[in-house]
């Protein structure tokens, strides 16, 4: 017992000290931002510079349409923006993990990684030289003839989500490749062995295998989709109607701090809220997803 | 024309090649029937992909394969009816035991009344009944090779492929599960093809064997065969244990051979009707270990190879022990089997011997060519 209790001080000031970045990090610049956003958020002002605790700026959220309509429109678009994802990078993922073998694997999955040694807003900027009136694409089909005049591909709903499918692809694409790479053949012809086709293997064998990896994927595609800015407005323009846009109008154009901590307060709350939904609808626990 | 009826399995001159490499090389063979067929070879011999090629997920270059007497070329994997206990067994970890079982059941469309005694039917047979909501991380070792086979004898195939499956577990294990692997396969009248590196597996449980080796058959025998009239130097070394000297005819007798290793050691074989020696030419000689007589006094026979020899080491192991003796004239080391009798137990270091051992039992064949 007092061997126990003396090498137990110093393991726990040792355990503390390394602890003490991570510490650090989480609370001055997650969870303190966080509650004095939430602390902005509850207060309401009754005359220049005089605030009051209250929900009037909530209760201006589910008054005004304009704002609960962007706000379920960016929800709604980022979830198809994620399935979306989820559906491309399957047979990607699927086929860098299990059909190819040595140096082509690695190339493959560089190839995906390459995109991202430039930064988001120069990819972005990419996509609207290819698509806007003037662009590649719209000069390529007037010149084979399939137009006649130019087309503006850019400031519709598609391209929108053309750009987050396109940015997010990676985030899904790593985690599915390696837990793939972790489900050993012989399982999968084991399925076929035992009379399967490929459509029962599929979903009887290698989903159940991937789904922590399809969860965690879709958890972070989900989030970096609804936190997205660049790529809404970039390709959106004034149509775009994404509701990180309205927290940025609240906070820099209108000045209104109080109102914009109440957004950013719902827009962590939905997206918690999503997330929680869908770790319930897979049976996943977060843990377990992100380990 | 072999009669395909009697025959669950029969492949001709099947062959398949990698690019600049035969992994399988003019293999035929017909397995009868209910029976219990290994293919043993050291790593690397094509076994494996041998094992593939009959399963379905590999493709023969040329040659066809028998299956009741249908040709399988071009039948995928889900169509044959064959299954397969994989190498790590492959039990799917997401499902729990009845699962796992009824996988392939639903596959074939029966109904879930149906499945259910199926499984349980199946589960009583591999004595595990009352384990089916088990997880598959909840079995032992053994338990788990017993589902394995489970799941694929519920489907009732034609022949049953295992992959090495005893290759995983430990010593005491193995020797019980190939007891068990022999009762289970005789109880169901399946027909196995079980392929494996370990010759005491392969021995005790079969039927037949088959050794390989460089994708060819060497020889393909019940285990006795193998073990005592070997057909060349590679079963013969594989295959038992032996010893083993390189050698060269020095006489031909009316019904004898002589030999001398390249030590100086003088032994006399047995001629044999299929291979023909010319004095002079390069032979692998094989004597086993139990083979040899030992004794304390000189109990010359005619026709017997007589050696007097010194012990130079007791290789102690229970019922296996060996004795490493140095015959005098050429200081041959030569591996014997020591019985474990009343007279030979104070046998100690330096001692002196008299061994002996009949010509039919010294096996020459022709020097291996090295591939």
């Amino acid at each position: 017992m007092m061997t126990k209790g003396k090498s137990k001080t110093p393991l726990k000031l040792g355990l503390l000290l390394l602890l003490c970045p991570l510490l650090l990090w989480l609370v001055l610049l997650v969870i303190l931002p966080q509650l004095t956003m939430l602390n902005i958020s509850l207060q309401e002002r009754i005359a220049p510079r005089i605030y009051e605790y209250g929900f009037s700026n909530y209760i201006e959220f589910f008054t005004e349409p304009l704002y609960w309509n962007t706000f379920l429109r960016t929800a709604v678009m980022s979830i198809i923006a994620t399935v979306l994802t989820l559906i491309i990078a399957f047979p990607i993922s699927y086929y860098i993990a299990k059909m190819l073998r040595g140096r082509a694997k690695g190339l493959l999955l560089v190839l995906c990684l390459i995109p991202f040694w430039v930064s988001e807003l120069v990819r972005t900027y990419g996509w609207m030289i290819l698509l806007r009136e003037s662009g590649v694409v719209s000069s390529f089909l007037q010149y084979i003839g399939m137009t006649e005049g130019p087309i503006e591909f850019l400031y519709t709903d598609a391209t929108i989500m053309l750009g987050l499918v396109y940015s997010s692809m990676l985030f899904m694409v790593v985690p599915l490749t390696s837990t793939l790479e972790s489900l050993d053949d012989s399982y999968i012809e084991a399925g076929y062995d035992l009379g399967g086709n490929g459509l029962s293997v599929f979903w009887q064998i290698i989903v159940p295998h991937a789904k922590p990896a399809i969860v965690s994927g879709c958890i972070v595609v989900f989030m970096l989709t609804l936190g997205n800015y660049l790529t809404p407005i970039l390709l959106g323009g004034k149509s775009s109607l994404w509701f990180t846009e309205q927290i940025f109008t609240q906070f820099i154009t209108r000045f209104n701090w109080q109102q914009g901590s109440a957004f950013g307060v719902l827009l962590l709350s939905i997206s918690s809220l999503i997330v929680w939904l869908g770790l319930k609808l897979s049976r996943q626990s977060f843990s377990k997803v992100m380990s | 024309m072999l009669n395909h009826t009697d025959f669950d399995l029969q492949c001709t001159d099947l062959v398949r090649q990698f690019d600049d490499f035969t992994a399988v090389d003019q293999v035929s063979f017909a397995i009868k029937k209910g029976s219990f067929f290994s293919i043993l070879g050291p790593s690397g011999c094509g076994k494996t992909t041998l094992l593939r090629m009959l399963a379905g997920f590999d493709d023969p270059t040329s040659g066809d394969i028998f299956i009741k007497g249908k040709s399988m070329i071009g039948v995928p994997p889900n169509k044959r009816p064959v299954n397969m206990v994989f190498q790590h067994l492959a039990l799917f970890p997401n499902m729990n035991v009845s699962e796992n079982i009824a996988y392939g059941l639903h596959r074939q469309g029966i109904n879930k009344v149906e499945i259910k005694h199926k499984v349980e039917q199946v589960l009583a047979r591999v004595n595990l009944s009352g384990s089916g909501q088990k997880k598959i991380s909840q079995l032992s070792g053994g338990q788990k090779q017993r589902i394995a086979i489970a799941r694929c004898l519920v489907l009732n195939p034609d022949v049953l492929l295992l992959d090495e499956p005893l290759g995983a577990l430990d010593l005491k294990l193995r020797e019980h599960m190939k007891v068990e692997l022999k009762k289970l396969q005789q109880e169901f009248e399946t027909t196995f093809v079980y392929i494996t590196h370990d010759q005491s597996e392969a021995l005790v449980m079969s039927d037949q064997v088959a050794v390989m080796n460089h994708g060819q058959f060497q020889q393909v025998g019940d285990p006795q065969q193998l073990y005592f009239q070997p057909d060349n130097a590679f079963v013969a070394g594989f295959v038992g244990d032996s010893n083993k000297w390189s050698a060269t005819v020095i006489d031909i007798l009316s019904d004898s051979l002589q030999v001398k290793t390249t030590t100086g050691l003088i032994l006399y074989a047995q001629k044999s009707n299929e291979k023909a020696f010319i004095i002079g030419s390069e032979v692998e000689v094989f004597i086993r270990p139990e083979a040899i007589h030992i004794s304390q006094v000189s109990t010359a026979k005619a026709d017997q190879n007589q050696l007097t020899a010194t012990v130079n080491n007791i290789l102690f192991d229970g019922a296996n022990s060996q004795l490493l003796v140095e015959e005098q004239t050429s200081r041959e080391e030569i591996k014997v089997k020591l019985p474990q009798t009343a007279e030979f137990i104070h046998l100690k270091k330096g001692d002196n011997l008299q061994i002996s051992f009949p010509k039919q039992q010294v096996n020459v064949f022709p020097k291996l060519q090295d591939k």
